[in-house]
């Protein structure tokens, strides 16, 4: 019983092997390569431009919250899209319809949004 | 039209009661007067495809509760009974809607007055029309609602809350009875349709209740039901007190309408009631000496409104002891021309009083003929025709009913026959004494009324010559249809007569003398009026004296008012006078019977009961209740957590609770 | 396709979708005629649910039955009277924004689906369909603390109650094999015993629907939000999401757990007695008519519950009836409440009410109207609801159901009484604004059905019976 399952997951190994391998050539290249002038700005962890240790209670624009909002929208958009393009002709009109009837009502979100002005940064 | 009929009125109603303040008070009388004319126009139209067409139809509106074995629906039964009633009712109510925009013209809130005065009229229509029942008691409570508004309407007397009042809690008495008859015809037939009934009547013949027999027990407990309505002999006592209402109330409810609900309801349920002789033998005696008894009191009354009181009441026990015989024909018959002349001696006395200044003591009155003279002619009219007089409408009912009592050949029918003819002596005495007083004979009214008497306008006179009209002729034209050769035609089965039942036919072979003999009463009886009250005005009172115990309080008249006279309540002179003064100490006796027990007990109550062990324990849960709320409210902090912290200890107890249970 | 079925889901939809483009694309404010739209919108679909056939849709998905026609025009009634009242309160205070009708219009669209929810999926989509325009609605005055403090706590914990909701779901799922309500009843008639597992899964689900019905202990976020969200609002809470959770309670209790019915018995027993004795006992204190109504909407839930408790056919006549009753005198007494004004600024104390009948006889009479019916006062259309749950605890040999439900409705008559008594005895605290002509017709509209239902109860609950006949089979 194992031996199959476990066949079955053998893409996803090769994958994490050449994607660990590609990501330790790339650090280790730099590490080999680039000169190094450490501070401690640029050892401190990547958060989008927010001190990495601080008071959670900062505040921030609320327009960064509105444009994340707006981004996993149509991100996971996106990511219902694959697998409907990938399974489309197995489901026929009533998927291909149902995706539409999905991006318009999205769109009209989208239009919505728009209009009020939650796309214009000022 | 059938529709129309019943709810015109109600549209009145609503339209005076709800919307009076938007439309004013003319436009408000107007409307619910148009609204009644519309309903009297559908009602006669009703009148003429029903009962002269026989074509019954019954109207059902919607199905009003189902609960277990009952089923209840709204429906109007048009059929000949009722639709005589409500061409009736509607007709009368028109015109007495008409003559209070005179009547209530100097008064503050006439919208009011008008759509208590419409709403009483629809109750009074869904009574007649009921399908069931369970409407008929719709109709009948709405109708006993409607006249304790009516009576309370000056609602600034004490009088007149008092005379409410007691309208109201002795008519619940008879209310009791009525709803005790309902369950147990419920109990009986299993349904209190009338279509279902009356089919099943001769099945339950024999049922028993408690060991006595159902039919019969039904049969007294309606009747005793109507007695409620009706005055009749022991629940009679709030009748004249009503006269506290507005007299065009007095006219519409306590004389042509609401009190022979009573009446209507035996004929309504004649197929029930000629199963049970021992009730119909009940009916008989207490009709019969209701006629008498109320007869024998109005001799002696002194307020105008009274006297036809208790006319009224005598009058309702000739329509029993008919029922009680078995001619509810002639009972309905009676009903029907009584309503007339009834309403037109109530309207003409309200006449009187409107022209003498709001006084109703008749020793006040005298001598005025000359200055209201269609008044006049027409309260003779409505006497004449209230005393039995040939060719006037009372002479065809009034003979039908002794005719079918004396024909009905039975012990109880020979009383009632003997009681109806000494009556009838008394009604046309009384009649007369009260055309007399109130009118000939030297002015005893102080000058200053004496100066303002004067005729009412023409919005009152039109109705009273309209129903002079149908005082003098309804009578002759309608005889031959309710009584005579075409009843069987017109009724078409809406009244029903048991196989033995051969009253109708028997009452027109009666020996000769009988037809005569209540025509003579009555002669008799004004005779007798003249001669005590216009050749011989000293008569009266030496008699009183003579009948009384104490004679020296028997007032003389002409009545002299003294200072503050109007305070002081009139002197008991005692004896038989005193007696019947009193009204056969009734209402004392009721007082000491009921009231005064009853206020000693709901003392004792109140005291101990309620004050003490009542009060005492709602207090203490009270108290907690209190502490309980603030218990409870402080749970509700506000915070969130806390919420949520509630949710999961609740969802963990549900979870054990249900894991144990399991 | 059987999608034709779902009709009245589809336009309701797509009817908020065109209002929103219609409202947000000219460049004026649309607030009232986007209302307009919206009210039209509820009627046209309430028609049509009308004309709606029977039978399940979109595989399996989708049930319409008299059940869920008779609550879905309940709850489409009660959103449309609610977007009523809203008109002249938001335009008065500064919150007429096209967004509310719209919001409104699609918690509707959720309300509905949740009524003909036959699966679980569905039950969870349409319930969050549901809460989201709530949250949004409840902080619809932003700028108002407390309106902002309501709708951030009913989201917080609404959270939680969907979170519990979709954990039962799981459990029932992962014990049974399957979330459509027929294979689920399957599966429990066919079975022997039940695992626990799905024990639990119900009572998270019961848990979670308990939430959106306010009732105890599930009931802590209502007296906080009915008072912090704007009155329409309120109004709206307390009326078409309560009819819909019910409708979801009922039909998932009845249908697929029928069988468990000895388990969650219990439960809802409990319910309806802790609801019935908190909302009369807590709202006896309350000086704000909001946090008041609250009180009572918890209380008339768990007199509703009562019916289900019973789980007869009478019980959820009585139920069903219930909500039917309680949906119009809640609306009217919110018009009351929203139209309560003065000099331009809402008032929402008891005390304002003091000397209404001196000022305002009309509103007075109205609001003792609902207030009589709501204590259960015969004639009233109150009575009869009650009278009927508790006929059918009766019937169903609940005697302490109806003993507790009888004298909780005593000590709740005394905090109806009390806004009576304020009305009409205490010395006028300045008359009230006039109320607006909108108002005036939800109220007389509603009044009228409280006061004359009596006369002629037969259709609705000839409706109700049919209704729960649908779902008992």
């Amino acid at each position: 019983m194992t031996q199959p399952l476990l066949a079955d997951y053998f893409p996803i190994l090769v994958f994490l092997v050449i994607a660990g391998g590609i990501a330790a050539a790339m650090v280790g290249g730099s590490l080999l390569v680039a000169r190094q002038k450490p501070n401690p700005e640029k050892l401190s962890a990547y958060e989008c431009g927010f001190e990495p240790f601080d008071d959670t209670r900062r505040r921030f624009d609320v327009r960064f919250y509105l444009v994340a909002i707006l981004f996993i929208i149509f991100d996971l958009e996106v990511a219902f899209l694959f697998p409907w393009a990938v399974s489309l002709g197995g489901i026929g009109w009533f998927g291909f319809l149902s995706m539409v009837a999905f991006l318009g009502v999205l769109t009209v979100g989208f239009v919505y949004e728009w209009r009020k002005g939650a796309l214009d940064w000022e | 039209m059938f529709v129309g009929a019943i709810f015109f009125p109600l549209l009145g109603a609503c339209l005076s009661g709800f919307l009076g303040r938007w439309l004013g008070d003319k436009l408000a009388q107007w409307a619910t007067v148009i609204c009644m004319a519309l309903a009297a126009v559908c009602g006669s139209l009703a009148f003429a495809h029903v009962a002269m067409d026989s074509q019954p139809a019954t109207v059902p509106l919607l199905t009003w509760m189902d609960v277990g074995g009952l089923e209840i629906s709204w429906a109007l039964r048009y059929d000949t009974l009722s639709v005589v009633m409500v061409a009736m009712v509607t007709f009368i109510s028109t015109l007495i809607h008409l003559y209070s925009v005179g009547y209530m013209s100097h008064d503050a809130t006439p919208t009011r007055f008008f759509a208590y005065l419409s709403l009483f009229t629809f109750m009074m229509l869904m009574l007649v029309t009921a399908d069931n029942l369970a409407q008929l008691f719709f109709g009948w409570e709405g109708v006993g609602l409607a006249s304790y508004l009516l009576i309370g309407y000056w609602y600034d007397r004490e009088s007149a809350n008092r005379a409410a009042m007691k309208a109201f809690i002795v008519n619940r008495v008879g209310d009791v009875f009525f709803m005790l008859g309902l369950a147990l015809t419920f109990f009986t037939f299993g349904s209190i349709e009338f279509d279902t009934i009356f089919p099943a009547v001769a099945q339950h013949a024999n049922d028993r209740f408690a060991g006595l027999p159902a039919i019969e027990l039904i049969g007294v407990l309606l009747f005793l039901g109507a007695c409620g309505k009706s005055a009749q002999l022991g629940l009679h006592t709030w009748l004249p007190d009503a006269m506290e209402g507005p007299t065009p109330v007095s006219a519409l409810i306590h004389a042509a309408t609401m009190v022979t609900a009573g009446v209507f309801l035996m004929a309504r349920m004649s197929p029930l009631m000629e199963y049970a002789p021992v009730a119909l033998a009940i009916v008989t005696v207490v009709g019969a000496s209701t006629a008498l008894f109320a007869a024998t009191i109005g001799c002696v009354q002194n307020d105008i409104k009274r006297i036809i009181a208790y006319s009224t009441c005598s009058q309702l026990g000739y329509m029993f002891f008919a029922a009680g015989v078995g001619a509810y024909q002639v009972s309905v018959f009676h009903l029907f021309t009584h309503a007339f002349f009834k309403a037109l001696l109530f309207l003409g006395a309200g006449s009187v009083i409107h022209a003498m200044s709001d006084e109703q003591d008749i020793r006040k009155m005298g001598g005025i003929w000359t200055k209201i003279p269609v008044t006049y002619v027409v309260m003779w009219i409505g006497n004449l025709a209230l005393a039995g007089i040939p060719f006037f409408a009372g002479y065809y009912s009034k003979d039908a009913i002794l005719e079918a009592a004396y024909a009905a050949h039975s012990g109880v029918g020979a009383y009632a026959w003997v009681c109806g003819m000494l009556a009838a002596f008394l009604t046309a005495f009384y009649s007369w004494r009260l055309l007399i007083l109130t009118f000939h004979g030297k002015p005893r009214a102080d000058h200053h009324t004496m100066e303002h008497v004067h005729e009412s306008p023409a919005v009152m006179l039109i109705p009273l010559l309209l129903l002079a009209v149908g005082a003098v002729l309804t009578g002759a034209v309608f005889a031959p249809f309710f009584v005579g050769e075409h009843a069987h035609e017109f009724w078409n089965g809406a009244i029903f007569n048991g196989e033995h039942n051969h009253i109708l036919h028997a009452m027109h072979e009666v020996p000769e003398w009988v037809p005569l003999a209540p025509t003579v009463m009555g002669i008799a009886g004004i005779a007798l009026a003249y001669v005590m009250y216009m050749a011989a005005p000293g008569l009266p009172t030496r008699l009183a004296q003579m009948f009384s115990a104490r004679p020296q309080l028997v007032r003389r008249l002409p009545l002299i008012p003294a200072e503050g006279e109007e305070q002081q309540t009139e002197p008991n002179p005692g004896g038989l006078y005193g007696f019947l003064l009193k009204k056969w100490y009734f209402d004392e006796l009721y007082d000491f019977l009921f009231v005064r027990p009853a206020r000693r007990l709901a003392e004792r109550f109140w005291k101990v009961g309620d004050a003490r062990i009542i009060d005492g324990m709602p207090n203490g849960v009270a108290s907690l209740a209190a502490a309980g709320a603030r218990g409870a409210v402080r749970i509700q902090t506000g915070r969130v957590a806390n919420y949520a912290f509630a949710m999961i200890i609740g969802l963990v107890l549900f979870v054990t609770l249900f894991l144990i249970g399991r | 396709m059987s999608w034709t079925l779902a009709l009245p889901e589809l336009v309701l939809a797509c009817s908020g979708l065109v209002l929103l483009l219609a409202g947000v694309i000219p460049k004026q404010e649309t607030f009232f005629p986007i209302t307009m739209g919206a009210i039209g919108a509820l009627l046209v679909t309430a028609v049509l649910v009308l004309g709606q056939g029977e039978g399940t849709a979109l595989g399996g998905h989708y049930v319409a039955d008299a059940f869920s026609g008779f609550m879905k025009i309940l709850a489409l009634g009660a959103a449309a009277l609610g977007l009523l009242l809203s008109i002249d309160f938001n335009e008065k205070e500064g919150l007429g924004r096209f967004e509310f009708p719209v919001l409104v219009l699609f918690a509707s669209l959720g309300a509905m689906v949740m009524i003909s929810a036959n699966d679980l999926m569905a039950l969870y989509l349409g319930l969050e369909l549901l809460s989201l325009p709530l949250y949004v609605i409840a902080a619809f005055n932003r700028d108002n603390a407390r309106s902002s403090e309501a709708g951030l706590k009913y989201f917080v914990l609404g959270a939680l109650a969907s979170g519990l909701l979709l954990y039962g779901t799981t459990l029932v799922y992962g014990f049974a094999g399957t979330t459509n309500f027929d294979r689920l009843a399957d599966a429990f008639s066919a079975a022997q015993g039940v695992s626990a597992g799905v024990i639990v899964g119900v009572v998270f689900v019961i848990a979670g629907l308990a939430f959106k019905v306010s009732a105890v202990p599930f009931h802590m976020w209502t007296p906080d939000v009915y008072e912090g969200a704007p009155t329409p609002v309120t109004a709206y809470f307390a009326s078409a999401p309560k009819v819909a959770a019910i409708a979801l309670l009922t039909r998932v209790l009845l249908g697929p757990f029928g069988d468990l019915a000895a388990q969650w018995q219990q439960v809802i027993l409990l319910i309806s007695f802790g609801s019935m004795i908190l909302g009369s006992f807590a709202a006896i204190g309350q000086i704000n008519l909001k946090r008041l109504m609250a009180y009572s909407s918890i209380g008339h839930v768990g007199y509703a519950l009562m019916g289900l408790a019973v789980g007869s056919d009478t019980g959820l006549r009585g139920l069903l009836f219930y909500m039917a009753i309680y949906v119009f005198m809640n609306v009217g007494a919110f018009a009351v409440l929203v139209a309560m004004r003065r000099q331009g600024r809402a008032v929402e104390q008891v005390e304002d009410l003091a000397g209404l009948a001196r000022t305002d006889l009309g509103m007075a009479l109205w609001m003792a109207a609902f207030m009589f019916s709501m204590a259960g006062i015969p004639p009233l259309a109150g009575f009869f609801s009650k009278l009927y749950v508790f006929l059918a605890a009766v019937q169903g040999g609940f005697w302490t159901l109806a003993v507790v439900g009888v004298l909780t409705s005593v000590v709740s008559a005394y905090y109806y009484l009390r806004v009576v008594k304020v009305m009409f005895f205490d010395q006028p605290a300045g008359a009230l604004d006039r109320a607006p002509a909108s108002l005036t017709i939800v109220m007389a509209g509603t009044g009228l059905f409280t006061l004359l239902f009596g006369l002629f109860p037969a259709p609705l609950l000839a409706a109700a019976q049919a209704a729960a006949a649908a779902l008992l089979g």
